[in-house]
C-alpha cells in the first residue's frame, strides 16, 4: 500500500514539468537507440565476417602436416590420407570434409603478374564445406561444372582486375541496364561520351569516370556503373606458375572457368582454385595425396572441442581451428563484448550527468514539499525511495522508448539489410560486406534494461542525498 | 489530560556570535481539546516554539513532554515517526502535494502510517465531508481556491488522529470569507474530536476564537489568558 503511494506519487512527479521530462527522456532515447542499433550493426558485422570466412574461406579445422603452414613445402603431404580420413569421419560432430593441394604462386596475364595462393580442390568435395560455388558472378562462368580438355581456373574478381581480365565499356545495353537500375537521366547521359570506348583496367575506366562526375556524384554511382560497365570474356586464360613436388619451378596455362565474387577482396585478390587433378599432374604429386584436409563441424561452439578430439586422433598432423587461422577473427569475437561494455558505459554515464542534473533541479524546485513531507513524518529511506524511483522512471520510459525504436528498425533491416554499397571498396578490402544485417539478442535488452535501473539509481543516489540533507524548518519556509 | 508539557524551554540562535534569544525559558502546558493561540509581533518567537513544540526544531535547553514522550530522548528517525503520529502541521502555504488529488493528500500520511484502504477510505471521506469538500475529492491543489486548499491542509492534519495540531499563520494567506470558514471548520473539528488546536497567529479572527491566547514577547510568555 505504502509501496503503491510511493510509486504513485514518484510517477506522477515524472510528469510535473513535462518539457523537461521529455527532454531527459528523449536524450535517454537517443542514447540506448544509438547504443542498441550500433551494437546490432557490429553484431551483424562481425558475425557476416565470421560466416563468410568460415563459409568461403578457411571453415572451422584445418588438418596439415606439422611444418606445412610455415614452410608451404609442396613434399608435406598429409601421409596415409585414407586412413586420416577415416579417422576424421568417426569423429562426431563433423558434417563436411575436403581435401586440397595448396601451392604458392605467380598467376600471370599478358600484361600483369600477381602473387596468388593455388588451391587445388575436388569441386563437388568443396561444395560440402565451401559456398564459394554459389558466389560465381552470373555471366562469368561456372564453379567448374563443364568438362574440358584444357586445365581450369576459377579466380575472384578483385585478381581479375588486377590482372586486366576483366575490362571495361559501355554502350547502348550498359546505359539500359543502367537506366533500370534507377540512375538518374543526368547521370546516364553524362556517360554517353563513353559509348564504343574500351578501358583495359578499373585504374582507366574510373580516370575517365572522374573528368565526367562531380566527386558526390562518383562516390554515389561509381560501383554501380562500374559493375555493369565491366566485361569479361569467359574462356580467359592465365598461366600459373608454382613449385613441382621436386621444387622446381613449373607453370601452365590455365582457362577461366568463372569468376568468383566474395565480400573479402584480399581473398579474391589472392586465391586461385584449380582442380586437385590438374595440379596433381603438372606438380607429380602422387593423386590422392593432398596438403591439407578442412573440417566442418556442426556446431561453432564445438570448434575447440572437437580440434582437441581430431589433435589426439592425429597426433602426427597440424589440427587448428579457425580461431588460430585468423587470431585477428577470434580476438573480434572474443573482445567484442568487452568493446560493448565500455561503449554502453560511455553511453550510461552521458545519461547518468543528465539525469543527475535534472534530479537536482527537481530537488532545489521541491524544497518547501520536501521539506512538508520530512515534518509530516515521511522518513529519510521514503523520500530517498521516491526520488530514486522518479530517477528510475525517467531513465527506464527513455530505455523502453530507445529500445522499442531500435527494436523495429533491426527486425526491418534485419531481414532486407543496410546497404552500405557505397563503401563498398572499403568494406571489401576489410573483409566485410557492404550489405550489413543487424542482429541482437533478446539477453541484450534484458541487459540493458538492468544498466538503465543500475543508472537511473546511481543517478538518484547525490540529489537523494540533497533531499535528506534538507532542514525541514528552512525548506517549508523556502520561496 | 495533558497533551503537551514545555518545561523552560529556550532556543538561542547564533550562539557562537550574537546570541538571539528566540524562546526563552517558556514554561507551559497543554490539555486536551485545547483551542489556543500564540499571539505576539513579528520576532517574538512565535514560529520557533512551534517548531520546538512540533519536534521540527531542537531546543537548546528545557524540555518538550508531548503524551508522556520527551522529545529529546528521541534519535532522529523516531522523532520522524513521532511527528507523524501524534502532531498535525497546517502550513501558512499549504504546502500540499500538486500532483495528488484532494483525498489522496489526506490520505497520504494515512499511506505512511500503513492503514488499509478501508480505514482510509472511510477516514478521508469523513474528514472531506468535515472540511466541506466532499465533492473536490478528486480535484488536484491547483484546482481549488486557497481556501479550499487550506481546509484539506486541515483534513490531511487531521488524518492520522494525532494529540494536536500546530498551525502556524492558517489564515494569514485568506481572504476574510474563506478564513471565517476554515476557522469556524477547525473549532467544530476541535470541539467533535477533542483534538487541540495551537495557533501562531496575528489575525484578530482568530484571537477571537480562541478560547486560551498566549502572548509572547522576545521569546518570553507575557501572558496566558483562558
Amino acid at each position: 500500500m505504502l509501496i503503491n503511494m510511493i510509486w504513485k506519487t514518484a510517477w506522477k512527479n515524472v510528469w510535473r514539468n513535462r518539457v523537461r521530462s521529455l527532454v531527459v527522456i528523449s536524450s535517454v532515447t537517443i542514447g540506448i537507440f544509438a547504443g542498441v542499433f550500433s551494437v546490432a550493426l557490429m553484431n551483424g558485422l562481425i558475425a557476416q565476417r565470421v560466416d563468410d570466412a568460415l563459409n568461403e574461406e578457411i571453415s572451422h579445422i584445418q588438418i596439415a602436416s606439422k611444418d606445412f603452414r610455415i614452410n608451404n613445402d609442396p613434399q608435406l603431404v598429409i601421409g596415409n590420407p585414407d586412413e586420416t580420413l577415416s579417422k576424421i569421419r568417426s569423429v562426431e560432430g563433423v558434417i563436411g570434409i575436403c581435401e586440397r593441394t595448396v601451392l604458392t604462386g605467380m598467376a600471370n596475364t599478358a600484361s600483369k603478374s600477381a602473387g596468388v595462393q593455388i588451391t587445388g580442390i575436388d569441386p563437388e568435395k568443396e561444395k560440402q564445406v565451401f559456398t564459394v560455388s554459389e558466389k560465381i558472378i552470373p555471366g562469368t562462368g561456372d564453379y567448374f561444372e563443364k568438362e574440358s580438355k584444357y586445365n581450369l581456373a576459377l579466380i575472384g574478381e578483385e585478381l581479375a582486375k588486377d590482372l586486366n581480365i576483366i575490362r571495361y565499356s559501355v554502350d547502348t545495353s550498359t546505359l539500359s541496364r543502367l537506366k533500370e537500375k534507377g540512375l538518374p537521366a543526368n547521370i546516364i547521359t553524362k556517360l554517353i561520351p563513353l559509348t564504343g570506348k574500351r578501358f583495359a583496367n578499373e585504374k582507366q575506366f574510373i580516370k575517365e569516370m572522374k573528368t565526367l562526375f562531380t566527386a558526390g556524384e562518383a562516390m554515389k554511382y561509381g560501383l554501380i556503373i562500374r559493375k555493369e560497365a565491366w566485361s569479361f570474356r569467359e574462356g580467359a586464360r592465365l598461366t600459373l606458375t608454382f613449385l613441382d613436388k621436386d621444387n622446381n619451378q613449373v607453370g601452365a596455362v590455365f582457362r577461366l572457368t568463372g569468376l568468383y565474387d566474395v565480400a573479402n577482396s584480399i581473398f579474391e585478390k589472392g586465391t586461385v582454385f584449380v582442380k586437385n587433378s590438374d595440379l596433381t599432374k603438372l606438380t607429380g604429386i602422387a593423386e590422392n595425396t593432398f596438403h591439407q584436409i578442412v573440417v566442418k563441424i556442426n556446431n561453432l561452439d564445438h570448434t575447440d572441442e572437437l580440434t582437441t578430439t581430431l589433435a589426439e586422433k592425429l597426433p602426427e598432423l597440424e589440427v587448428i581451428s579457425w580461431k588460430k587461422i585468423q587470431p585477428d577473427l577470434a580476438m573480434m569475437t572474443d573482445m567484442v563484448g568487452q568493446f560493448y561494455l565500455i561503449f554502453g558505459l560511455i553511453i550510461l554515464a552521458a545519461l547518468a550527468f543528465g539525469i543527475i542534473n535534472t534530479m537536482l533541479m527537481v530537488v532545489l524546485e521541491r524544497t518547501r514539499e520536501l521539506g512538508m513531507l520530512t515534518a509530516i513524518g515521511m522518513n529519510k529511506k521514503r523520500v530517498f525511495s521516491m526520488i530514486m524511483l522518479e530517477s528510475v522512471f525517467l531513465s527506464l520510459i527513455g530505455a523502453v522508448t530507445g529500445m522499442i525504436t531500435s527494436y523495429i528498425l533491426i527486425s526491418i533491416t534485419a531481414n532486407s539489410g543496410i546497404n552500405l554499397s557505397q563503401y563498398a571498396e572499403g568494406f571489401e578490402a576489410l573483409g566485410y560486406s557492404a550489405r550489413v544485417y543487424p542482429q541482437i539478442s533478446a539477453g541484450f535488452f534484458g541487459i540493458v534494461t538492468i544498466l538503465i535501473i543500475i543508472t537511473g539509481i546511481l543517478s538518484s543516489i547525490y540529489p537523494a542525498m540533497k533531499a535528506l540533507k534538507l532542514n525541514p524548518v528552512e525548506a517549508i519556509r523556502a520561496e | 489530560m495533558k497533551v503537551l508539557e514545555i518545561k523552560n524551554v529556550s532556543k538561542i540562535y547564533n550562539e557562537t556570535e550574537v546570541k538571539v534569544n528566540a524562546v526563552n525559558g517558556v514554561t507551559l502546558d497543554f490539555q486536551e481539546a485545547e483551542f489556543a493561540a500564540i499571539v505576539g509581533p513579528s520576532g517574538s518567537g512565535k514560529t520557533t516554539l512551534l517548531n520546538l513544540i512540533g519536534g521540527l526544531d531542537n531546543p537548546t535547553s528545557g524540555e518538550i513532554i508531548i503524551d508522556g514522550t520527551n522529545l529529546a530522548k528521541l534519535k532522529s528517525s523516531q522523532l520522524i515517526n513521532f511527528r507523524m503520529r501524534n502532531i498535525g502541521f497546517v502550513f501558512q502555504a499549504y504546502n500540499l502535494i500538486p500532483v495528488l488529488t484532494a483525498k489522496e493528500n489526506v490520505e497520504f500520511i494515512m499511506n505512511l502510517q500503513k492503514w488499509s484502504r478501508k480505514e482510509r477510505d472511510e477516514r478521508t471521506f469523513e474528514l472531506l465531508k468535515e472540511v466541506g469538500l466532499s465533492d473536490r475529492a478528486n480535484s488536484r491543489p491547483t484546482k481549488l481556491s486557497g481556501g479550499q486548499q487550506q481546509r484539506v491542509a486541515v483534513a490531511r492534519a487531521l488524518a492520522s488522529r494525532p494529540k494536536f495540531v500546530l498551525a502556524d499563520e492558517p489564515t494569514a494567506n485568506l481572504d476574510s470569507k474563506a478564513a471565517t470558514t476554515l476557522l469556524e471548520i477547525m473549532e467544530k473539528l476541535n470541539h467533535e474530536s477533542k483534538i487541540t488546536f495551537i495557533f501562531s497567529t496575528h489575525d484578530p479572527r482568530v484571537v477571537k476564537m480562541a478560547r486560551r491566547i498566549i502572548a509572547l514577547e522576545d521569546g518570553k510568555v507575557v501572558s496566558d489568558v483562558k
